[in-house]
């Protein structure tokens, strides 16, 4: 069984980069822990996905978004 | 050849404006470029965990055209500086690769993913 498509939030806004410093955008994409949210939910497409991952990753490292939501150190 | 860089530094927030100032500027210094670097500072925010016991940051981002040679210099005096918290370069060069979608093409794309789902 194919799952139905889903369409990518980021074509479907004309996204062409996504921008690391824009936490806003970036926290709809992390689970309530801050995973990063798989492409199968979020309906991005590879490019994208692909592109997220790193702003993600980079926003993390800026301490724009946490890594772990919640977490007391 | 230059190439285009974006860096944010994150200062740490009990430093005063002015110190900031001088920082960036003989950073920038270091770059050697003819252009003044863009730099746009968002100010005090909260960190969203906290480093060290800092638990706030001054945050900086400024975007520069350099030779990649005089990175190294650079990057060794922001990692050396007590006042900078955190810092991250990265190479700003979005239109190199990937040409502006026009509409044509764009509609071109849906039907190209539209055949190939029907082969399935």
């Amino acid at each position: 069984m194919r799952r139905p498509q889903k369409s990518c939030p980021f074509c479907e806004s004309r996204v062409r980069w996504i921008d690391y410093k824009d936490d806003r955008t970036l926290g709809r994409f992390i689970t309530d822990q801050g995973k990063i949210l798989p492409s199968r939910l979020s309906g991005s497409c590879a490019r994208h996905q692909r592109q997220l991952s790193t702003a993600i990753k980079r926003a993390r490292f800026l301490a724009l978004i946490p890594y772990i939501r919640g977490h007391q150190a | 050849m230059p190439r285009t860089y974006e860096a944010v530094y994150i200062f740490d927030s009990t430093l005063e404006d002015a110190a900031i100032n001088d920082k960036i500027a003989r950073f920038h210094g270091m770059l050697g470029t003819k252009e003044q670097p863009e730099v746009a500072h968002w100010g005090r925010r909260q960190l969203a965990y906290s480093i060290g016991p800092r638990e706030n940051g001054y945050y900086v981002v400024s975007k520069f055209a350099t030779e990649p040679t005089t990175l190294p210099e650079y990057e060794r005096a922001l990692k050396l500086d007590e006042g900078v918290i955190r810092y991250l370069i990265t190479l700003h060069e979005h239109e190199v690769g990937a040409p502006p979608q026009s509409e044509e093409d764009l509609a071109a794309a849906t039907r190209r993913d539209d055949d190939d789902d029907d082969e399935d």
